[in-house]
């Protein structure tokens, strides 16, 4: 009782330092405001559906009486639930077509092998109308693979979030913007109400009030692949497979409409998004770059070398289904080539491009990319970063960090000038790289900075633990794609990992201490328990035998100092400077001398090393899913030559028995675990007993560490709060490591908690339109 | 100082004991052996499973009227399988089908049991009493088989039924009730064990285990277990066990009579017809029909031709999937299967043919704390796995159609509850001085026996092994010292 109390204190004080440092949760304030702005229809949650209906006496909900079974129940894939789950055998016959339309309209919940949970949510449909699905045929084509009736709640549910949403477009071609719909009973809506009807751009001889046009259909951007296999179609109800064809093909008939629209004053943009969301009319932004005369081409094309697979394709196909750009957000597992989508989409777009990463390295590493894949060359494409500033004058494709965009101190004049031309700017397509990463105020604050017609989000993990990410949905445009990465494991597009949980007994001596001891000294305890000091020099002894190259994280500088140098490897961490990186990064690449190297938390995102294939955890951020997925990602790419049926690479995290890790480790693999990966626990390593090189095997060496491990002051967690991202002049979105005590993850249910709240009045849907 | 010896009494996890029809005749006494020859039924059932050789053997010798030198027999077979013929030798003497008999000369030979081969004749060749059931007289009023086998599972699942829901709910479904008379069977079997507090039956270890059996082997061990009480009942066992295996040589579908059989018979085919074993319209009438669940009876591994309807088909054929993110998925939409599941998953969804859970550690160590192995858990699964869970790849190459880290799971939290390590011990307190501790303690670290020390409470635990030397030594130590 009286710990928890202590706890909870402790946990409240870490979340203010929280604060303060990572300026995370000010949105709290500025949330209220836009109270009004949230249409209706985004609150509602089908979660809440089932509230009423009974459960049996095995305490599951009983959907029984809420739908009926048909007779040819075995010949359809799905069930779904009033509460808005769907859950997909993916072993039925019509499984490709129930998979692809269920991306479409509802969010993955878990996919491993066999059944596949989704969940309706009023994104997912939102997402869904945004790429041309239409209210009836959402339903109907539910209703058709559904082994039961609909239950009656999802049908309203469906209707309710889909009738007013992804009706009314903004376009801006010619450099003027226009709002459209093929409905004209919306647009005559739209025109009655008086705040639209003021920033309506009025011609002077103005004959019809709706111009009508007819777009010509134009060939796809991007071909469907033709091998788009029609399975043996006697399994295949045939209501099932006339209506995919119909869907499939209503999507790019979508062009052939007849739509109507009228053109807006581009001073009132602002406004008329706003009021459109008021009455229940979201504008989805998109982008006619084929007739924008306004923004030169520049001249960049993708390499005849650079090949899209299938799901790339598919991707991007979403993107640009209907010849113009949406904006939106695609998923893809990392190391299933993100960069490739991103170039491609450039290449598509053919305007000014801007990329937006999060760390100096990346930012050579998709300069590189656009070399690879694109014709662009040197000239072309400008860094801008504080090591690196390009002229950025007469260049395509501009690549930047976050930070460097949303800098707020003082820069070199240099910087000013470029940012000056930025600002100015106006960006054909803007690509974010690790959108998730980014807290939503700091979009915002980019968002007001730069002038884009389009906005490509890329991330491998569209998952936050404080559930931020709904915003990111509205902020840069809804989740175009997301890939199932068991498929592409299977199929070879990405590495095969065994994924293990090594359980590392704590010594006697080291629990004691860590039973007393205070929050943060428990954290060095269990990550400098000599047993898993043991375990990781056995693996990594292991795998250098095998001709691995590893990279071994920890979250915590202390430890990861003290193993790195104990052991000598090298490593990277905070204030190892940029060149000290590279230098480090190449002779691991190369240098066949150099197979193992620690890194910190530095490494998570946008490292680039597709040689490791052994990945060693040995501290981390607390329950973090998402740093979690993001490491898997760094050994995730194809090796070369690797059998696609066997393990060809390793992802080992070491937790220490009976601590804290052990449930931390729980939350972070959920959600690994609900993508299809397995782990495996690995209790005891066999032969590392009777390995006499290993380090802390006798008492009294162990007892010298663990007198270490207790001199370490709090200067030595502090260590932890690494100054900056590259550079280290850069302002604060790199110090959201916290302080050390935040790492241990405690504080993430304050977090969670502080954003429900605000969650319960305000809904993050358009929050950008506050400016 | 005094010493205390405590033991701790450790469970040893009993396992049911699942015997065939040999092993189950094995353990009777032989006199009731030699009862039970005397029907040829049973000679017939026990002729059938027999190993092959002891088959051979019975069959070249039953019409030899004289005992057989052993040496004899030996020569019937090759040298290479002197193995399986003794088992084959053992396995006759055993079931008191022969005998040692000695012949002029003193070589030892074999004879058979006399009533035994008279029976087995009688059985084979017929005459005597007709032993088969007899037919009923005015005219064949045979039953579908879909409908039998329907009715047997209908009534073998109430029984199952009740073993899962007795303990937690007390809302009994009509047509799912069982006679008081099933309940002490099933209490007597161990099956179930009466609650300490209010009486009511609970499953226990080795009723989860039963569960996890086919209905084939379950009903075999369930009618031994009726067998083993029916002597209280009143009822004479060789007649019971003649009266089964008549039923398992009947014919599905066909009508047979009860007339004709004696009044202890008659309440054995009233028991018959609760569990499913035989169908009768009406009690008091005179025609009966063996269902599916008593042919073959004696055999747990005979294949059952798939029992009743398609969605039964479906459940015998496997129905769960398991993911490796601990989500179970059962196509059932039977509350038999579903109560089994509940008993170690948390069940969420129900759909009409469908319901969704996910193994989580609280639910698996209710389970634990049930008595319930992770080995049975396992293989319950395993059993039932969805032929969907048995091709993929993994299962090929494992030989296992779960997912390995699901299974290491369940027994890593089964391994979590058995973290203790108990020893056996003798505890010696209440020390005059701490000089004396002190004294017998460096003695019993010096003889390897010190299990545990306090100094501060002047406590020590000496292994139980180590307890006379301690002693020996303290009592010469106090002897010396004062």
């Amino acid at each position: 009782m009286e710990k928890s109390k202590k706890f909870k204190k402790d946990g409240k004080r870490r979340k203010e330092e929280a604060t303060v440092i990572s300026h995370f949760n000010e949105e709290t304030a500025t949330e209220k405001e836009s109270e009004s702005l949230v249409p209706g229809a985004a609150l509602k949650n089908a979660e809440k559906n089932d509230e009423n209906i009974n459960e049996d006496e095995y305490g599951a909900k009983d959907y029984r009486s809420q739908m009926e079974l048909k007779l040819d129940h075995n010949n359809r894939p799905l069930w779904i639930a009033p509460n808005g789950h769907i859950f997909l055998e993916s072993f039925s016959p019509v499984y490709k077509h129930a998979h692809d339309f269920l991306i479409a309209i509802s969010e993955p919940v878990c996919r491993p092998e066999h059944i596949h949970e989704y969940k309706l949510t009023a994104y997912s449909l939102y997402a869904a109308v945004s790429v041309g699905l239409q209210t009836h045929d959402i339903i109907e084509y539910l209703k058709r693979l559904s082994k039961t009736s609909i239950p009656p709640g999802i049908d309203e549910f469906i209707r309710l979030c889909t009738l007013s949403y992804g009706k009314v477009k903004l376009v801006l071609k010619q450099n003027r913007y226009f709002i459209e719909s093929p409905f004209p009973e919306i647009l005559q809506k739209l025109l009655k109400d008086p705040v639209i009807k003021e920033c309506r751009l009025k011609h002077v001889d103005i004959t019809e009030d709706i111009s009508s046009t007819d777009i010509n259909p134009k060939k796809p951007l991007i071909k469907p692949s033709s091998s788009d296999d029609k399975e043996a179609s006697v399994f295949i109800p045939d209501d099932i497979a006339n209506y995919v064809d119909k869907i499939d093909n209503d999507e790019e008939d979508e062009i052939n409409l007849n739509t109507v629209s009228f053109e807006v004053n581009q001073e009132h943009i602002e406004i008329i998004q706003k009021r459109c969301i008021e009455i229940e009319h979201p504008l989805l932004a998109e982008y006619d770059f084929r007739n924008d005369s306004h923004n030169p081409d520049i001249n960049i094309d993708l390499k005849p070398a650079a090949v899209l697979r299938p799901y790339q394709e598919k991707s991007l196909r979403k993107m640009f289904g209907n010849g113009r750009a949406r904006s939106g957000v695609i998923v893809l597992p990392c190391g299933a080539g993100k960069s490739l989508v991103g170039v491609t989409a450039c290449c598509t777009v053919r305007k000014r491009a801007l990329v937006l990463c999060n760390s100096g390295v990346s930012v050579e590493q998709w300069k590189q990319q656009f070399k690879m894949w694109s014709t662009a060359d040197d000239s072309m494409i400008c860094r801008f970063t504080s090591d690196a500033k390009d002229k950025p004058m007469g260049c395509g494709i501009l690549v930047t960090t976050y930070s460097m965009i949303t800098h707020t101190q003082k820069r070199s004049w240099e910087a000013e000038q470029t940012m000056k031309w930025l600002q100015e700017q106006e960006w054909g397509i803007m690509v974010l790289d690790e959108v998730h990463t980014i807290p939503a105020k700091m979009f915002r604050r980019v968002l007001t900075i730069v002038q884009s017609h389009c906005k490509l989000g890329l991330t491998a993990t569209l998952l936050r633990e404080d559930d931020k990410i709904a915003d990111l949905n509205f902020l840069i445009g809804p989740k175009l794609y997301e890939a199932n990465w068991l498929e592409l494991q299977k199929r070879g597009f990405i590495a095969r990992v065994q994924c293990a949980e090594v359980w590392c007994p704590m010594s006697p001596e080291f629990y004691r201490e860590y039973l007393t001891a205070k929050q943060s000294k428990k954290m060095l305890l269990f990550v400098m328990n000599p047993s898993k000091f043991r375990s990781t020099q056995f693996l990594i002894k292991y795998h250098e035998k095998r001709g691995d190259k590893t990279i071994v994280f920890s979250d915590n500088v202390f430890a990861l100092k003290h193993y790195a140098i104990k052991m000598n490897k090298p490593f990277i961490y905070g204030p190892t400077s940029q060149n000290e990186r590279i230098q480090i990064l190449q002779n691991f690449k190369f240098n066949t001398k150099v197979n193992t190297i620690f890194v910190s938390k530095v490494a998570d995102t946008s490292f680039d090393l597709p040689e490791a294939n052994v990945l060693i955890q040995i501290s981390s951020h607390g329950g973090s899913r998402r740093q979690e997925a993001q490491r898997l990602g760094r050994i995730l790419r194809a090796k070369k030559g690797a059998l696609a049926e066997q393990y060809n690479a390793f992802f080992y995290t070491l937790v220490s028995q009976d601590t804290m890790e052990m449930s931390y480790s729980r939350k972070r693999q959920r959600f690994l675990v609900n993508q299809g990966y397995s782990y495996k626990v690995i209790t005891h390593l066999s032969g590392m007993e009777t390995d006499k090189e290993l380090f802390y095997t006798s008492r009294e060496e162990q007892g010298q560490l663990l007198q270490q491990v207790l001199m370490a002051t709090d200067m030595d967690c502090e260590e932890e709060r690494v100054p900056g991202e590259l550079g280290g002049n850069q302002k604060p979105f790199s110090k959201r490591t916290g302080i050390l005590s935040s790492m241990s993850g405690a504080d993430d249910g304050v977090y969670m908690e502080n954003k429900r709240k605000a969650n319960n009045n305000v809904h993050p849907l358009f929050k950008k339109f506050r400016g | 100082m005094t010493s205390k010896s405590g033991s701790i009494l450790l469970m040893k996890p009993s396992n049911i004991d699942c015997k065939d029809l040999q092993s189950y005749l094995k353990t009777r006494p032989p006199e009731l052996l030699e009862k039970i020859y005397h029907y040829p039924t049973i000679c017939l059932a026990v002729y059938r499973e027999l190993p092959e050789i002891s088959r051979q053997f019975v069959i070249r010798i039953l019409f030899v009227e004289q005992p057989v030198p052993q040496a004899v027999v030996a020569s019937w077979g090759s040298q290479i399988f002197a193995k399986e013929q003794a088992i084959a030798t053992s396995c006759l003497t055993e079931l008191n089908v022969w005998r040692v008999a000695a012949i002029p000369g003193g070589l030892p030979a074999w004879e058979l049991s006399s009533t035994f081969s008279k029976n087995l004749k009688i059985a084979l060749l017929g005459g005597g009493r007709p032993w088969s059931m007899s037919t009923f007289m005015d005219g064949p009023k045979p039953k579908e088989v879909s409908f039998l086998d329907t009715y047997a599972m209908s009534r073998w699942r109430c029984v199952l039924h009740y073993m899962v829901g007795a303990g937690s709910n007390s809302k009994i479904r009509e047509n799912e009730g069982i006679s008081p008379d099933a309940v002490r069977i099933l209490l007597h079997a161990n099956l179930m064990r009466r609650d300490e507090r209010d009486g009511t039956p609970s499953i226990t270890r080795q009723g989860f285990q039963f569960l996890l059996l086919n209905s084939q082997a379950q009903v075999w061990h369930f009618m031994l277990q009726y067998l083993d009480t029916c002597e209280e009942r009143g009822l004479n066992l060789p007649e019971c066990l003649s009266m089964l295996f008549q039923l398992s040589f009947s014919t599905l579908g066909k009508d047979y009579s009860s007339e004709g059989m004696s009044s202890g018979m008659l309440t054995f085919l009233q028991h018959l017809r609760e569990f499913g074993l035989v169908y009768q319209r009406k009690r008091k009438e005179g025609r009966f029909y063996p269902t599916r669940l008593s042919l073959n009876i004696t055999n747990k591994n005979a294949i059952v031709p798939s029992v009743g309807n398609d969605d039964d088909k479906v459940e015998e054929n496997g129905y769960i999937v398991v993911e490796t993110n601990f989500r179970v998925y059962a196509y059932t939409d039977s509350n038999l299967q579903v109560a089994l599941l509940g008993l170690f998953t948390e069940l969420l969804y129900r759909f009409p043919n469908l319901i969704v859970g996910v193994l989580t550690r609280d639910s698996v160590r209710q389970a634990l704390k049930g008595g319930i192995t992770a080995e049975q858990i396992v293989s319950y699964l395993q059993q039932y796995a969805h032929p969907n869970m048995i091709n993929t790849e993994s299962a090929v190459k494992t030989r296992s159609s779960l997912p390995p880290t699901v299974v290491d799971q369940i027994k890593l939290w089964e391994n979590e509850r058995n973290r203790f390590v108990y020893t056996e011990g003798v505890v010696y307190n209440q020390f005059l001085s701490q000089a004396d501790f002190i004294t017998l303690r460096d003695y019993a670290l010096s003889i390897n026996v010190l299990v545990w020390q306090s100094e501060r409470n002047r406590t020590m635990v000496v292994t139980k092994n180590g307890h006379d030397d301690v002693k020996k030594f303290w009592k010469r130590y106090s002897k010396n010292g004062g």
